[in-house]
Formats: structure tokens, sequence, C-alpha cells
């Protein structure tokens, strides 16, 4: 069945070893991760043997249909699910068997997150929501509202920071997450469809904005369905049934 | 648990839904008044029957005399029944130590005067110790001394009532004593006024010496009742000697020891003991149902606590992604949890105990007076709040802990 369901597995390999050459260190390393769920009686695999390996200050597509794996791929890669088999090793940590306690820890030092639907706090203004990592990392207060006011600059939306999400556009408001992504500095930022919400224009300004945080050094994965995203990042992971299909690495980089 | 940020947080999530929050408040608040104003009413009924049966400390044996209803040893029936001086004296023989003994001649409605004014008020022939078997409240001067006694002497210790009808309008109690007043047409010096506290019966007395009174308003040595102090006895060692009391006094004033009139020996530490089971009982009555209505409102703050976790589990995946551990959140709902619970059940008491003190001067009568609300019952309530608080809280916050956040990443 793993033979049958991963028949792509030596051409991967290759990939793996070509990149593994151009950059020096791997942030992320998967190896044999698997996943199934309970669904009543039946277990259904969702991922089944994924091996790959990010590299630091990549940015990296995961393309997929639905029901690829690749929101659990993302899951697992956030540290926001576990995994039943392999080793995931964050920027050279092992990730395997972590308690809550500690993904959450891992969680605010290494990832941050940028979702489709923004998932910002409605009751919160702009500057809050992207203080609120650091209220979870114990920072002060006055601390987190500056440093959360250059952040806000540095996505163009210093002069929106006492305003709540719902007075602001979609893009606004996905400008207001990502800043909240980067507050924490984290070595790897994992966007699920960020563009998904909005409209082409917006989505090309948003693309810009993570091309920029990436060219300063920062790993990021994105998850898409949109081939005109994914081909503005370094390489595209496609994945199918649960197994990486191919690996390439785009035109435009 | 403590920082401020903590607290703009409860504020943010309390103040979000000001509906949702003032109705639950709204139920706690009302739980806490009910169970103040009920508690308040229930110290009121008991301090109006201990006003109105309160003329005598509760730790005392009352022994008096009526009238025998069977023949017994030659004696016809239904003839009076008197302790004369020399039975009392007998009688004090048979106690090894009383911390408190007082004998009492009663004359009601008995004329005073002062200057021009006067009125119809009771006056009782006592002995020193009825100052601490009738807990007398002296406002000014003394009480009844032994010299008094020995001396009969013409003096009187006057009650409040006095003092208002017959002096001149605001004369402090200090100014009455050194006055002369006139009882029955003879004249005493007042030593001492007395003012006990909501209770008009007593304050309508006039005290003087037991021996004076025997002489001058009785004409005989009848004693018309001893008071016993019994300290602080057992309820079992007071009914023991009751008993003991009743049996020698029947012998020697010749009643029947079946007679149920010719002596009477009150202990009064048995009503006193009934009181306090029945006033315990209201207590814990009035206890019961308020904690009801505070669970009742207690359940309405675990449902609007689920709701508020049912509805924000997207917030609170969110939370989680950015790195909040499940402690936190669990600490940020309990926190809320009780601070809504404190606030309205401040709300609560305060409103119960001003509308105590709002009816308190209107609703004086002789079973109810003075409602209130006391310090102890107050912290009760507050601590109970608490506790509810916290318990109402940890269902839902276990639910919020099971929330994973992979919930933040579901798009609807």
């Amino acid at each position: 069945m793993l033979e049958i369901g991963c028949f792509h597995r030596n051409y991967r390999i290759l990939h793996a070893a070509e990149y593994g050459a151009r950059y020096l260190r791997a942030v992320i390393k998967l190896q044999g991760i698997r996943k199934s769920y309970q669904t009543g009686a039946q277990s259904m695999e969702v991922l089944k043997g994924i091996d790959c390996s990010i590299a630091a200050g990549e940015l990296v597509a995961i393309m997929g249909s639905s029901g690829s794996g690749k929101s659990t791929l993302l899951n697992v890669l956030g540290l926001l699910d576990d995994f039943d088999a392999g080793t995931y090793h964050l920027d050279g940590q092992d990730m395997s068997g972590l308690s809550e306690k500690q993904a959450a820890r891992y969680r605010s030092e290494f990832l941050g997150f940028v979702f489709q639907s923004f998932n910002l706090i409605g009751y919160k203004t702009a500057l809050e929501n992207v203080a609120l990592p650091l209220y979870y990392q114990g920072v002060p207060r006055k601390e987190r509202q500056e440093k959360a006011m250059r952040f806000l600059e540095k996505v163009g939306l210093a002069d929106w920071s006492n305003h709540l999400p719902n007075q602001m556009s979609g893009g606004q408001k996905q400008r207001v997450a990502i800043a909240r992504a980067l507050i924490a500095n984290p070595r790897v930022i994992l966007a699920d469809e960020p563009t998904g919400a909005l409209d082409s224009t917006t989505s090309e300004d948003v693309m810009e904005l993570l091309k920029e945080i990436n060219r300063e050094g920062i790993t990021i994965v994105v998850v898409t369905h949109e081939h005109e995203i994914a081909e503005q990042c370094h390489r595209i992971i496609r994945l199918k049934d649960g197994c990486i299909e191919d690996q390439m690495k785009s035109q435009h980089v | 648990m403590f920082d401020r940020d903590a607290w703009l947080e409860i504020f943010h999530t309390v103040l979000s839904n000001p509906l949702r929050t003032g109705l639950t408040g709204l139920s706690i608040a009302l739980g806490i008044f009910i169970l103040v104003v009920m508690q308040g009413l229930g110290a009121g009924l008991e301090s109006g029957v201990k006003n109105t049966f309160g003329d005598n400390a509760s730790n005392t044996i009352q022994v008096r005399t009526g009238n025998a209803q069977l023949a017994y040893r030659g004696r016809k029936p239904n003839r009076r029944v008197d302790l004369h001086n020399a039975d009392e004296r007998a009688l004090q023989d048979q106690l090894d130590t009383v911390p408190a003994w007082s004998r009492l001649v009663f004359r009601w409605g008995s004329t005073v005067q002062y200057g021009n004014q006067q009125g119809s008020y009771n006056v009782r022939g006592v002995d020193p110790d009825q100052r601490e078997i009738g807990q007398v409240a002296l406002t000014a001067g003394r009480f009844l001394s032994p010299l008094d006694i020995d001396a009969e002497r013409k003096v009187a210790v006057i009650g409040a009532t006095l003092l208002q009808d017959l002096y001149p309008k605001g004369t402090p109690p200090d100014a009455a004593v050194g006055t002369f007043v006139q009882l029955r047409g003879i004249q005493f010096a007042v030593v001492g006024t007395f003012d006990q506290a909501g209770s008009r019966w007593e304050n309508r007395s006039v005290y003087v010496p037991f021996t004076t009174a025997q002489k001058l308003f009785q004409n005989s040595d009848v004693v018309g009742r001893v008071s016993i102090g019994t300290g602080d006895a057992a309820i079992e060692e007071t009914r023991e000697t009751s008993a003991t009391l009743l049996g020698w006094l029947k012998d020697r004033l010749v009643v029947h020891p079946d007679d149920a009139e010719g002596v009477w020996v009150d202990n009064r530490n048995e009503e006193a003991e009934i009181f306090r089971q029945i006033f315990s009982g209201i207590r814990l009555f009035v206890w019961f149902v308020g904690m009801m209505t505070l669970l009742a409102g207690a359940m309405g703050v675990a449902n609007i606590m689920a709701i508020v976790v049912r509805e924000r589990t997207k917030e609170i995946g969110v939370r989680k992604a950015l790195g909040a551990t499940s402690g936190r959140i669990v600490g940020q709902i309990v926190q809320e949890a009780v601070f809504l619970m404190l606030i309205s059940g401040c709300v609560g008491l305060l409103a119960g105990t001003w509308l105590l003190q709002g009816i308190s001067p209107m609703v004086e009568h002789d079973f109810f007076s003075n409602p209130r609300v006391n310090f102890e019952s107050a912290l009760g309530a507050l601590g109970v709040l608490i506790f509810v608080g916290v318990v109402s809280a940890i269902g839902p916050a276990v639910r919020a802990v099971t929330i994973r956040p992979v919930e933040a990443l579901r798009d609807e």
C-alpha cells in the first residue's frame, strides 16, 4: 500500500538532495510523517508518509486539491495537531510527542500563523491584535505596544492602529494578521490560503508583503490552490492523496 | 492572575456583550438580594421576639406562686399560695451557690409624678442582682446597691419612657439623676436611668429597692417573685435545679405534688432553648432558600459561560495558535466568571442592605424590630459567591481546554 500510495518517492528524494545542497540548514525536516483520523469504526489515513525538508529562508507553496492532506500537513507543521508516525524536526529540535503546553511554547517561539479568514479578535483594535502573541510570552504591556506599532508601520497600517477589524478592508485585515504573525520574531510563517478571501489586486499586495518578509530571511510556507500565488514561491510541493506527488522549482525564482 | 492585561481581557469580554452580562449579573444579584433580605428579616424577627419576651435574661429560673387547685394535707382547693420572706430565705439555703438572686414585688399602674407631670408606670421592687438578671442598660447614674436594700432607701432607677414623658423635652439622662419623683405619693431620689433599646414595656418601669417596695407598697412580707440567675450552667443542670426547687417548694408551701398551678418554677433556659431552636431553624431555612436561589443563579452563569466558550471557540483556537496555554485560557474563563459573580453579588448585597435599612424604621412591631445584615453572613455570602463562581466556570473551562487550535484554521 505504501508503495502504491507513494510511487514518486525516488523523484522526490532527488529534489530534496538538490535543495539540501542549495540551502545550508533545514528549518523544517519531516521524515515519514503519517497521520490518520478515526471516523467511527474506520480509520482514514490522511498523510501517508511525508518526507520533506524546508530550508531556512525558503518561500514554499503547498498545493493540492481538497482532501489531498494539505491542511492536515499544515496543522502538523504548525504543531496544531499531532502525528502518528515519523519524525518532525523544527529548527533542529524534535517535535514528536509534545505536551500541549510544550506545543504552545514552540508555537509562540518558532511559528507565526496567517489564516484565510484573518482570525483577528473582533473586539480588539489592530494594535492589540498585533500585540497578542507577546502577551502570551509575558512581554510587558508598554514594550508590547511599542513593538506592535513598529510592525503595524512595517505593514503600512500605522494610521489604523486604533481601528477595530470590522472597520478595515480584507487586505488591511490580512496585513494586520501578518504583522501579528511577525511580532514574535518567528523562524517560520505558516500561511493557510492567505489570499483566499481577497480580490486579485489585494492578493497581489499581500503576496508582495510576504515576499518582502521572506527576503528579510524568514521562512514562509504558503498553502494555496491558486497557481498565480504558488508560482511566486521558490518551490511548489504538490500533494495528492496524502503523498507528495511532485516538487518543482518555480520558474520565477 | 492579577495583572492589568488579564483585567483588560475581562473588561473587553464582559463589556462586549452587555445584554448577556447584564442578565447573568441580574440572576446572581437577585439571588444574593433575596438571601440578604431574608436573612435580615429573619434577624429582625429574632430581635423583635427577643425584645418582647426578653424582660429577663434567658439564663434564669423564675419562682412564683399562684392558686393551688387541689386539696392537700387538710388545705382546701382553690386557695392562694404565698411565698413569704422566711420561705425565700429557706429557698436560698437550698442552693449551694447562686450567680445572681433577686426578689421582686411588682406594682403596675403606679402613679409617678415629676413636677407637674404625672403618668402611670410599673414599679418594681428588686435586689441589686436584677441589673444582671434583667440585663438593665444604664444610661446614667447607678443601679440599686446592697446598701439601698439594707437601709430601705427611697431611691429609684427610672426607664427611658419616664424620662421622655415626665421631664422637659430633651432632658439628658445625666440631668435626671439627683432629681426627685413621687411614687404613689412618696418622694424618691432618682439615682439612675436606663434604656432597654426597643422594649417599650421595660422602659415604662421604675426600679426601687425590694425592701422599700415591700414595706411601702405592699404592707406584707410576701415576695412576688424570685429570679435566680443560673450563670453559664448547662441546660441539664438547670433542669435538675428547677425540678429540685419545685419539689421542695411544693412540700414547704403545702401544695399537692400534682398541682400544676400552686407553685411555678419557670426555667427560662428551657424557653431560650426552644427559641434558639426555632431561630436556628429559621436561619437554616433562610440559608437553604438563599443557597438554592444562588444555585439557580450559578447555573445561569454556568450556562452563559458555556455559551461564551462555544461562541468563542474560534477565538480560543486562535489564542492557542498564538501561544496561549490551556492554563491561561482556563484562568481567564474562571476569573471572568468569578469577577461577574462578585460584581453582581456586591450589587445584590448593597441593594439588600439598602432595602433593609430603608424599611427598618417603618416596620417596628412587637415581633419585629431592627432587621439587619450582619457582617459575617455578608462575608459568608461573598465566600459562597466566589466558590459558586469557580464551580460554575469549571464545566465551560474544561470545554475550552478540549478545543484544539486546529479549530482556528477551520473556515466555515
